[in-house]
């Protein structure tokens, strides 16, 4: 019920008229209070300057959003984003000091590829679940971004531009997620592929009865899943200039708060990009304004952890309301 | 007469304003079969959801045990004795039989379960239904009609007053129907009503004392069982009389389309030979564990085969998997509609065509509206009744309106060969004509093999230029032409 079907057949317009309520318009209604209450609350919220540093902040979890979407979607859940985020910018740091930030960089995106791999390996081959597969290795790699740094941060020089360039007066982490989600929200709606994980995460069993790869299509979303923590780690490490084993903690968490808060069902087979972009705004509003209220951190945690189980209840009774009319 | 265990009397009900009921009436007495017949979408479902308290009705009363409700929720349903056995199974496949049958209420010993008293407890209830069934099995090991059976038990140890069986015979054998119907003998000779929902006709005489009949949310007709005539019942189903069951006009073919040589299957069937020519329908007649679905199954890479050949337009195809043999232009209707056919929480327009979106678009992009206007094109050429069109979520349309979408995709995709397994299990009079007449048009028009595998003899005897009769895994007969006959099928394939 998610992606409006472009058609001038009088029954499908009709049939607009009738839809159900859209999975996303309660999240604009709540965006907008929060922007009118922090609006109201602190001097400092409206202002370009403060929305810039919002996006900002939202920019390296939405890249890793974006493939996540794409795997909750087709029923899968990749949790370590975080560590491999953490993994890939200590990589980063280690060699763009010594080899340069063209190699750095290669690295860092191969070491992205091989993780998604290996996840997409376990889930589709070996048919572990993908919560239990990336849980795993969720704590391997963050042992293995301490192991690099031997505990230690690592400085990185002469490359923060990734983080911080500012083309067009915009900076360029957003530009980044920017043109990954349009891509992706193409990727859904128009292509084969984009389809075919709808398929897969509504019915599993009926994607391979109908003859659709899916093991193919899963493995390669783990690619780009893998791919996407790598790009998020070297953005988070250009910002800081360093890479910090414990800079990309909690990323899956607020990752999954913010796909799920979209609209994209944990049962698979439902779920938009343009969901998710509104659930990192809620979350990206909400932090903000907490900084800006003077809240102490802990309670962003706090927060965070209870939009998540809003998000799943508001599902749940959004899909209860949707099956009684 | 005032029924003395459930009368509902002049329910309405509506939908966003659409009305699906209009005033119907219905009574049931303590001991007494009720067959409830109506094509897909004349409202059956909602009625027995509205007895059973899932939904409210916009108006009228309902009366249970003598006590008069305006609303019913589930809960006090279930307290006055009303029970909804589904097609579907709703058991634990991983607790025990005894397990189950008490799920949720095991008897406890000073707050453990207490297992002897479980095991004794079940054994009595199955008894009680002379059903012969080990309570420390698993329920998942069970054949399906054994865990219904189970489903029965439960309703029966939650002190059952009235039984609502939804189309519970359409996924049993023979032998299982049989026994079904002797545990409502027994249900019956203890006071239980049952509302019973079948597309079976066949069925009404045997079990049924009353039948009543549905016909686009009106109660067209209540009569005794055994006084109702099969075209009586046809007639008040679809509202005009049914053509008689002609046997389709041949196709003249001379093509070999498939060729299967000496096809055997671990277990399941053995050096099964036969061919099938461009644009012929032939059925291989089966009852269910006879090997006839395992053939087709085989033939599409979901099961592995242990011998034999398959050609294809002269050349050998070895089924690796289900993609594989997609991709060589064979398509294949699984009989677990829910279960393996069906996306159900996606529209219509996307299930139809998840096999053509290579088709709808250059590079692995699918162009935006092709997929509406196939549905809309197929929707008229099958009568598939859609309220909100191409969006609508398919699990809400009805069985026969479902079925018909998944029969399309395969159109759709043009496929050169079409496997069916039971192609209208749990569908109504009505949409099962029309598939058999858009599976014949559409062989004949593109050249396509149909094979269909099928227990239900009805379906050959109107859908099949030829048919093959298996039993236990072997090819037993062949017939073609008019010797295809209700008589001669039953009896070659037992």
């Amino acid at each position: 019920m998610s992606e409006p079907q472009t058609t001038k057949h009088p029954v499908a317009t009709e049939a607009k008229k009738r839809r159900s309520i859209p999975a996303t318009a309660p999240l604009v209604v709540f965006l907008l209070a929060m922007m009118i209450f922090f609006t109201i609350t602190s001097e400092y919220f409206f202002d370009i300057e403060n929305f810039r540093n919002i996006l900002v902040a939202m920019a390296v979890t939405g890249v890793v959003c974006v493939p996540g979407t794409l795997l909750m979607i087709s029923g899968q859940v990749d949790l370590s984003v975080g560590s491999a985020a953490a993994v890939s910018g200590m990589i980063l740091a280690k060699t763009v000091n010594s080899h340069g930030i063209a190699i750095g960089l290669l690295l860092c995106l191969v070491f992205g590829l091989v993780i998604g791999l290996i996840n997409g390996f376990f889930v589709t081959v070996v048919g572990v679940s993908s919560l239990i597969t990336t849980l795993g290795t969720l704590a391997t790699l963050y042992g293995v971004a301490l192991l690099i740094g031997n505990g230690q941060t690592v400085g990185m020089r002469n490359f923060d531009w990734l983080g911080t360039a500012q083309p067009f007066n915009f900076p360029l982490p957003v530009i980044i997620f920017a043109l990954l989600s349009i891509l992706g929200a193409i990727v859904l709606r128009k292509t084969v592929y984009g389809r075919s994980l709808y398929a897969i995460g509504s019915n599993p069993n009926a994607a391979r009865v109908v003859g659709i790869r899916s093991n193919r299509i899963l493995l390669l979303t783990f690619i780009y899943s893998g791919l996407a923590s790598a790009l998020a780690g070297a953005i988070l490490t250009s910002q800081l200039s360093a890479g910090d084993p414990n800079a990309a903690r909690g990323l899956e968490l607020e990752a999954i708060t913010a796909i799920v808060l979209g609209g994209a069902s944990l049962a698979g087979g439902r779920g938009t990009l343009f969901g998710t972009v509104l659930g990192l705004l809620v979350l990206g509003v909400l932090n903000n304004g907490l900084i800006l209220l003077d809240i102490p951190t802990f309670w962003q945690r706090i927060a965070q952890g209870v939009m998540l189980i809003l998000a799943v209840s508001f599902d749940q009774v959004r899909q209860k309301l949707n099956d009684q009319r | 007469m005032k029924a003395d265990l459930v009368h509902l009397e002049n329910i309405h009900k509506s939908f966003n304003g659409v009305e699906v009921l209009h005033g119907v009436d219905l009574s049931l007495n303590a001991g007494e079969v009720l067959a409830l017949l109506g094509e897909n979408g004349a409202g059956k479902s909602t009625l027995v959801k509205i007895l059973a308290g899932d939904i409210p009705p916009t108006s009228g009363t309902i009366t249970i045990q003598g006590t008069e409700l305006a609303r019913l929720d589930v809960y006090q349903a279930r307290q006055l004795g009303v029970r909804m056995i589904f097609q579907e199974l709703n058991d634990a496949p991983t607790l025990t039989v005894a397990e189950n049958i008490f799920l949720g209420q095991w008897p406890k010993n000073s707050g453990l379960v207490s297992w002897k008293e479980l095991q004794r407890k079940a054994k009595e209830v199955l008894d009680r239904l002379e059903v012969d069934i080990s309570v420390d099995a698993m329920a998942g090991s069970l054949r399906v009609g054994e865990r219904q059976l189970l489903e029965i038990a439960r309703a029966l140890t939650q002190n059952a007053k009235v039984l609502v069986l939804d189309e519970p015979t359409a996924a049993l054998s023979n032998v299982e129907v049989d026994r079904l119907f002797i545990v409502m003998q027994q249900l019956k000779s203890q006071g239980v009503g049952m509302i019973y929902i079948t597309h079976r006709l066949d069925e009404v005489a045997l079990v049924a004392d009353r039948v009543q009949v549905l016909r686009d949310g009106n109660s067209v007709l209540t009569t005794k069982g055994k006084e109702a005539s099969r075209d009586d019942l046809v007639t008040a189903m679809l509202g005009h009389e049914a053509t008689k069951n002609a046997r389709p006009v041949p196709v003249v073919t001379t093509k070999k389309a498939v060729e299967i040589k000496n096809l055997s299957s671990f277990t399941e069937f053995d050096d099964v030979s036969f061919s099938v020519d461009e644009g012929e329908v032939v059925c291989i007649f089966g009852k269910i564990g006879s090997g006839s679905a395992e053939i087709l199954e085989s033939m599409f890479g979901l099961r592995p085969l242990s011998g034999g050949e398959i050609s294809m337009f002269g050349e050998v195809f070895t089924p690796k998997n289900p993609a594989h043999s997609a991709e060589a232009g064979i398509g294949y209707l699984p009989a677990d509609r829910q279960r393996l056919g069906s996306f159900g929480s996606r529209s219509v327009a996307e299930n139809l065509s998840v096999r053509a979106w290579h088709n709808m678009g250059r590079f692995g992009f699918v162009k935006s509206g092709l997929e509406a206007l196939a549905f809309n094109k197929w929707a008229e050429a099958l009568r598939i009744n859609s309220r909100r069109g191409p969006t609508q979520e398919i699990a809400t349309l009805s069985g026969g309106n479902q079925q018909k979408v998944l029969l399309a995709r395969w159109f759709e995709a043009k496929v050169n060969v079409l496997l069916l397994v039971e192609p209208t299990r749990g569908v109504d009079v009505g949409a099962r004509r029309d598939i058999y007449e858009i599976i014949r048009k559409q062989a004949k028009e593109s050249n396509m093999a149909v094979i269909v595998a099928t227990s239900d003899y009805e379906e050959v005897v109107l859908l099949a230029d030829r048919a093959l009769i298996m039993a236990r895994g072997k090819i037993v007969s062949e017939l073609t032409g008019n010797a295809v006959d209700a008589n001669t099928l039953v009896s070659a394939s037992s």
